[in-house]
């Protein structure tokens, strides 16, 4: 298995913008923060992780 | 507890957890685990590369999806009140205004009189129908990208075209809306939106004139009737 330390430091980042923008919710602010950087950011950390693992699993 | 509360709770759940997760597998060396070595969870024990596996799924994966689920409930059902319209201070005076028992705008009529009794932004903002409510979105997300880099300017202007289609799915069908001949008479055209109804109705919300900062209405426009916000 390769290592994940890129990925779970950006799921990282997602994931306290995600509590954030919870916590106030009608922060604007948080929520464009949710929208245009911790769902992308959440999407890309998924993608290399699966990306990895097919990668490990082919090899 | 309402279901907003439960979503939040539940999503602070997954977020810590996450956040949790997340930081045991960036600390964690995958390429030096021993498959010999194991880990006693109480009622199983796995290898210490199968741990760490699940949990490399369970922390950039699986939690990743249900926290995008759970927070974007905010963003989609969230957004249908009052006071998420309130969380941009240049909706302030639209809000100020339908709270307002003595103004006359149309807003304000239908807020007092409870002919919209709640959520009322969305109630006339929001078209009938998957389409328009998912156009509806699409144009908060314009919206959201505008407020949060600052590229608009006040008084802020509806750049779109309101559909009568809103004030038709209440009012099409009653008595009072069948029965007036001036309504008969411009029927096609305001199906077609032609004609707006505000043409006869009034202003829906404060002119554009009393929204202007350094106006004589705006300091009175931009309280915060709906409690403290941290988004000034």
């Amino acid at each position: 298995m390769r290592e994940l330390r890129s990925e779970a430091w950006g799921a990282l980042l997602a994931f306290a913008i995600t509590l954030a923008f919870n916590l106030w919710p009608r922060n604007p602010y948080l929520m464009g923060a949710f929208t245009f950087v911790a769902q992308p950011l959440f999407v890309l950390a998924a993608a290399s992780y699966l990306w990895k693992v097919a990668v490990t699993l082919r090899g | 507890m309402d279901l907003q509360r439960v979503v939040q709770v539940l999503a602070t759940l997954v977020c810590v957890a996450g956040i949790i997760g997340a930081v045991i597998v960036a600390r964690t060396r995958f390429r030096s685990l021993r498959p010999a070595d194991s880990i006693s969870l109480g009622v199983v024990t796995l290898s210490t590369v199968a741990f760490y596996k699940l949990l490399a799924f369970a922390g950039l994966a699986a939690a990743p999806a249900a926290a995008m689920v759970l927070a974007n409930y905010h963003t989609f059902e969230g957004t249908h009140e009052v006071r998420a319209c309130n969380g941009c201070h240049v909706m302030r005076p639209m809000v100020v205004d339908l709270m307002d028992p003595g103004s006359d705008t149309l807003a304000a009529r239908h807020a007092k009189n409870k002919w919209i009794p709640q959520d009322q932004c969305y109630g006339c903002h929001s078209d009938y129908g998957l389409s328009g409510s998912m156009a509806a979105k699409a144009e908060g997300f314009r919206h959201l990208v505008r407020y949060t880099t600052g590229f608009y300017t006040e008084p802020i202007r509806f750049r779109g075209h309101f559909d009568n289609a809103n004030c038709f799915k209440c009012h099409a069908g009653t008595e009072a809306f069948e029965s007036r001949k001036s309504h008969q008479d411009v029927r096609q055209r305001l199906a077609s939106n032609d004609v707006s109804c505000t043409n006869c109705h009034g202003w829906a919300h404060p002119t554009r004139a009393a929204r202007t900062p350094g106006s004589a209405d705006y300091a009175r426009l931009m309280q915060n009737v709906l409690g403290k916000s941290r988004t000034q």
